[in-house]
Parts: structure tokens; C-alpha cells; sequence
């Protein structure tokens, strides 16, 4: 994704409106005269200030291009999907972590990512199975942090 | 004194401590070696596993691997044309060009010797001036350190970049993502959208491991991704000149390591801005200017020394007044502060020793590089030629890993992922990533700074510069940021009726 200027200004605009809204009525407890919401709002204003200057730069600029426009590599589907693959497997992992447990899920992840990239099956099972072996060893053995079992567990090592 | 470095020493020698010095010294040079994996994000991944260190270790994982990382960027430029980090970038002509005329050793070889001369040059200029500096700063109030941390945060925005506004943007984005939760003065909750995981704040960790290793592997899944090709077969004898040449060339061994020392010191900017420089001041005093970029040894020896006396040029300021001179020391200072080290001229009164024993791992860190350094020199060949695509996936996994492992938290790996696309999107439009990590890490001092000013001054601005050194940095800070203003409107004025043409 790639936008212009006065796109990513506008955008930020409406961020520090945001914030500055969000923070207007945030309560005082202590009555200082400066409370919780003073730091905040002078950022957003400093942010808004920016934001306007980058939209009205990006608005002038004769040779910025469409207000969202697609980088090269949007017209390859094969980088798209790729790329979309990073949050997918993040995603994957919180939603099934606990049920399906760290090396089951790990595995999973990199069977798929290997083979995306383009390694022989064979190869990918076997090094995304050693990989989170490895992995799990460091966290799990080496530094006591507990990782889910799922299944496995009447395999607890 | 002499006591706290006996006792650091004592500290230092632990076998425990020299074995995480050594195994963060080779993970460093390996991934510093690997083309697409920058110093940045070896120092990020690592932060997960210092979380469960006692300070001293921690520490020393964090400076061993960033020094050994930056040196081994030398390798894939020298060998592949391909810088591995940006600090290499400068003189990567000079040395892919040695190895087109068979000598790649004599790059090499340069690169490795003049690190560790510049590195060790760097490291005594931090021992002895970083606690004359504390001294100094220990009768600062609130006023002052306001202003030392704005001029960190201009520094970083102002001199550093190319796109000020942009980066100016990045790091009021990062101040304002340190408001998220109730870590203020008032202790009131902020921007926590009534969920209780937000209450403690944006983790740390989790969220540098996102911006530097997650966005990378973003950035891989978008780019072809082969090994790349490497040509030379042998590596010859890598020490074999360096002597003569530390004879012939000392005033640009000199020159480089101060330069890199004081562009250290200055906020924002860091390692690659060092060797950039020393590599122009080389040239413009060189005798024989018309040899750089030929692969001649003047221009590598002055810009490989400057980058690594960097690193603990950068460490003094960040040590003293907690002020980052780029995303590696903010990285570290994040470590620091979860040591309950934080940093500050009262560390050398409070924790004496373990900062001396910071000082000792740096030199440690240098000296373990001329063996460890030749020996990944050695194999780099079989190292380079690592696919990405593996490495990729794996380095994926320790992110969500190292993410969920500090806290046991599913919520914390989301954090790495929000912030791994925040930094992804910014990068693909140009807006630089370092200054929101920057702006976290100091926002909340920023804050509780300007506010207990205020308070002192009952609520008057004048309070923030009726002091003479609180005035002094107000002008400075103020100079920095009005004349890069002043440059960029007059270089938008230049280059119109140019590009109207």
C-alpha cells in the first residue's frame, strides 16, 4: 500500500484528532494545573501541525502519484499472498496455541512458510519439526518459560 | 573506583557471563553476516531471552552482540557487493572492489583490524568521560533533563534524516503510543480502551520485536529471497598486512575513531552516519583522493574504525542521561530500565559496578572479535550462502515465541503483530521507524519532566529556561531544529524553478 502525501497527511490529521479528543476530557483527580490530559494534547496539536504541513506539501507536489497508489510488488499475487501469510500465521498461533500446543502449532507454521518459499516437502517437514524442537528446547528448557502442550501432554518432557 | 572495577571484573569473569559473551558474539556475526538481517534486529530478537538474565549478562548479550554485528557487515559488502548493515554501506565500493582484484582478505582483513582498533579507541573515550560527564549532570533538576531529552528526540529527527517531517511524525507517534496506559504523573489510565492488558502500557518487548524482526520478515515475503551467489572460493592469511598498514595510515586510524566516537555521542546519529563522514573526511585529506572507490585501503580504514568507535560513543549519552543515540542503544536502554538500571547520572552512584562491568564487556567484546572475527571471516562463505527462505519462517517463530515468553501472554504476540505491520506500512511510505521507538522509550520521561517543571514553575513556561544551563540546551535544541527548517524551506525554494524546468 502506498499513499501520497496528502493521503498520509490526512490520515495523521485524523489521528491527532483523535487522540486530542480522547484525552480532552480525561480526568484531573489531583487538581494539578497541569493534568493527565496536557502532555497528550500538546502532542496531538504538534502532530496535527505536521500532518497539515505533509498534507499541503503532498496537495502541491505535481509528481505524487494517486492518493492510494499500489507499490510493484501489489502486482505480483504470489509477494501478496506471501506477505499476507506473515499475519496468518501470527493469527493462527494465538488462536490455537493453547488448544493445539507449541509444537504442533510451530511445526504447522513453518511446514507451511518452508513450503511457500519453496522447499522440497520432504525437507520442509523435517526442518520445521527440528526448528521448533530447537526453539522449544531454548524457551522451554533453557529458560523455564511454559509453553502449551495441547495433546502432547502426556508427552511433558 | 579501582574497587567497583575489581568487583565488575569479578563480575564479568563469571563463567556464566563469558559464555553468554561468546555465544551472543558468534550469533551476532553470523546474522551481521547474512545479507537482509541488520544489527537492529539481531539486538531486538535477542531482547526476549535477556528478560530472564540476571542485569550484568543481559547487558553484556545486547553490547557483545550489536559490536560484532556491525563488523560483520563488512563481510557480504566486501564479498557481495551487498552491505550487511547500513554502516557498511559507505565503503562497499572500495571493498567489493579488493575482491574483484583477488584480495579479498586484505578488505576483510581491514575491516576486522581497524573495527577493533576503532572499537577499543571508542570504548576508553566512554570509560573515562561518562562519569566525569555524571559528575557533572548529578545537580540537574527536572528542567535540565527536560532539555537533554528534547534535544535527543530534535537530534534524532533533525540531523539524522532525510525527511524531518516524516521522522518528526514517526516520533510523535511513538510519544504518543508511551501515553497508552496509567505509567503517567497522575497515575490516571489513558487511551486503554477500558482493557485491563493495556493498563501497564504498550510491553516493550514484544513491540521492539515486532518493528525490527516482524517488519522484516514482511519485507522478505515481498522480495525473491535467494541466496545470493558468492563467487570468491579461498580466503587468504587476513592479518597478514595490517600491521604495515596500521604504520602507514595511523592519523586516519585516529582521524576515524574520533569522529565515530563524537558522532556517537551526538543523539541520532549513529553508526552508518559515522562511517558516511569518515569516509568523505578521508578523502577530502586523503594525497591520492583519486584512488577511492578503486579499492584502495585509505577510505575502509578511517570509516571502519568510525563505525564501531560509534557504538560506545552512542553508549555514553544513553548511559548518562538516558538518552538513545539510535534504535540499538534504545533497545538497550529498554534492557537497562527492565534491570531496574535506568539510566541516569545517578547509575554510577547507584549501580557503580555494573556499569563498569558494561565498560569491561565492550572491551572484552572488542578484543574476543580479532579470533572469533577471523574465524567467521574463515567460514563466510558457507554462511552467506544460508537460504533466506529458511531463515525467514524461523526467525518468524522466535518473535511469537519470545513475544508470548516474558509475560505467558497470547496477548503480547498480537502486540508484536500490530506493531510489526505499523512499521512495515510505515517504511513502504518512507516515514523512518527508529524515531517511534525512540519516542516510547523516552516518552514517559519527557513527560514526567515537563510536568513536574511546570509544577515547580507553578504552570509558568518562563520556568523552562530561567536556568542557565536549562537555557543553554534550549537553545541549542531550539538552534537544531529552526536551522533544519530553515534548510529544508530554502532547499524546497532551490530545487522548484529546477524541477519547472
Amino acid at each position: 500500500m502506498k499513499f501520497n502525501d496528502l493521503f498520509a497527511g490526512l490520515v495523521v490529521l485524523a489521528l491527532s484528532g483523535l487522540v486530542a479528543s480522547a484525552s480532552w476530557n480525561l480526568p484531573n483527580p489531583s487538581e494539578q494545573p497541569l493534568g493527565p490530559s496536557a502532555f497528550p494534547l500538546i502532542l496531538a496539536g504538534l502532530l496535527g501541525f505536521c500532518a497539515l504541513i505533509l498534507a499541503v506539501n503532498g496537495a502541491r507536489a505535481t509528481d505524487a502519484g494517486p492518493l492510494v497508489g499500489l507499490a510493484d510488488w501489489t502486482r505480483n499475487r504470489g509477494a501478496v499472498l506471501r506477505l499476507l501469510l506473515v499475519p496468518a500465521a501470527v493469527i493462527f498461533y494465538m488462536l490455537f496455541a493453547e488448544t493445539l500446543g507449541f509444537l504442533i502449532c510451530a511445526t504447522a507454521i513453518l511446514v507451511v512458510l518452508f513450503l511457500v518459499g519453496g522447499t522440497r516437502s520432504l525437507h520442509a517437514v523435517a526442518m520445521a519439526l527440528a526448528a521448533a524442537l530447537v526453539i522449544h528446547s531454548i524457551f522451554y528448557l533453557g529458560l523455564g518459560v511454559q509453553l502449551p502442550w495441547g495433546p502432547l501432554e502426556p508427552l511433558r518432557w | 573506583m579501582l574497587d567497583a572495577y575489581v568487583t565488575a571484573l569479578g563480575m564479568v569473569l563469571d563463567p556464566y557471563v563469558l559464555f553468554v559473551i561468546t555465544a551472543s558474539a558468534i550469533y551476532g556475526l553470523v546474522v551481521g553476516c547474512i545479507p537482509g538481517l541488520s544489527a537492529t534486529m539481531a539486538t531486538a530478537l535477542l531482547v526476549p531471552l535477556t528478560f530472564f538474565m540476571p542485569p550484568v549478562p543481559a547487558i553484556a548479550a545486547i553490547v557483545t552482540t550489536s559490536t560484532m554485528a556491525i563488523f560483520s557487515g563488512d563481510i557480504p559488502g566486501c564479498l557481495l557487493r551487498i552491505p550487511g548493515t547500513p554502516a557498511s554501506a559507505a565503503y562497499v565500493d572500495d571493498s567489493y572492489r579488493m575482491t574483484q582484484q583477488g584480495k579479498p582478505e586484505l578488505a576483510l582483513g581491514i575491516g576486522l583490524w581497524f573495527s577493533v582498533l576503532g572499537g577499543l579507541f571508542g570504548t576508553a573515550v566512554m570509560m573515562v568521560a561518562s562519569p566525569a560527564i555524571a559528575d557533572f549532570a548529578l545537580g540537574f533538576g527536572s528542567v535540565e533533563f527536560f532539555w537533554i531529552v528534547m534535544l535527543g528526540l530534535g537530534g534524532a529527527v533533525f540531523i539524522g534524516s532525510s525527511t524531518p517531517l516524516k521522522a518528526c511524525i514517526s516520533l510523535l507517534i511513538g510519544l504518543m503510543i508511551a501515553m497508552i496506559g496509567m505509567n503517567n504523573p497522575a497515575g490516571q489510565p489513558r487511551f486503554t480502551f477500558d482493557s485491563t492488558e493495556m493498563l501497564g502500557g504498550v510491553s516493550l518487548i514484544p513491540m521492539m520485536v515486532g518493528m525490527f524482526a516482524c517488519s522484516e520478515v514482511m519485507r522478505h515475503m515481498i522480495s525473491d529471497g535467494g541466496a545470493p551467489q558468492v563467487v570468491v572460493k579461498k580466503i587468504g592469511p587476513i592479518f597478514a598486512n595490517m600491521w604495515r598498514l596500521t604504520k602507514q595510515y595511523p592519523w586516519q586510524l585516529i582521524r576515524g575513531s574520533a569522529m565515530g566516537t563524537v558522532i556517537g555521542i551526538q543523539p541520532g546519529s549513529g553508526a552508518d552516519m559515522a562511517a558516511w563522514m569518515s569516509y568523505a573526511m578521508s578523502k577530502r585529506f586523503s594525497k591520492e583522493p583519486e584512488k577511492f572507490g578503486t579499492g584502495h585501503p585509505e577510505g575502509l580504514i578511517e570509516a571502519g574504525a568510525s563505525n564501531n568507535s560509534s557504538l560506545a560513543g552512542a553508549w555514553i549519552p544513553a548511559l548518562v542521561f538516558g538518552i538513545p543515540g539510535d534504535s540499538i542503544t534504545a533497545i538497550a536502554i529498554g534492557v537497562l530500565m527492565m534491570k531496574n538500571m535506568s539510566p541516569g547520572p545517578t547509575i554510577f552512584v547507584n549501580n557503580p559496578e555494573n556499569v563498569y562491568a558494561l565498560f569491561l564487556v565492550f572491551v572484552i567484546a572488542n578484543l574476543l572479535m580479532l579470533p572469533l572475527g577471523w574465524a567467521i571471516i574463515k567460514i563466510a562463505t558457507r554462511v552467506l550462502s544460508v537460504p533466506r527462505r529458511i531463515l525467514m519462517p524461523i526467525i518468524l517463530l522466535f518473535a511469537i515465541v519470545g513475544s508470548y515468553a516474558i509475560n505467558n501472554s497470547l496477548f503480547d504476540v498480537g502486540v508484536m503483530l500490530a506493531f510489526g505491520v505499523l512499521a512495515f506500512v510505515l517504511e513502504e511510505n518512507d516515514f523512518p521507524v527508529a524515531p517511534v521507538i525512540l519516542g516510547v522509550v523516552l516518552g514517559p520521561l519527557l513527560e514526567e519532566y515537563f510536568i513536574n517543571s511546570m509544577i515547580k514553575s507553578d504552570g509558568s513556561l518562563i520556568g523552562l529556561v530561567n536556568r542557565p544551563i536549562a537555557a543553554v540546551l534550549a537553545a541549542i535544541t531550539v538552534g537544531i531544529i529552526g536551522w533544519t527548517i530553515l534548510v529544508s524551506i530554502r532547499g524546497s525554494k532551490a530545487g522548484k524553478p529546477a524541477a519547472q524546468e
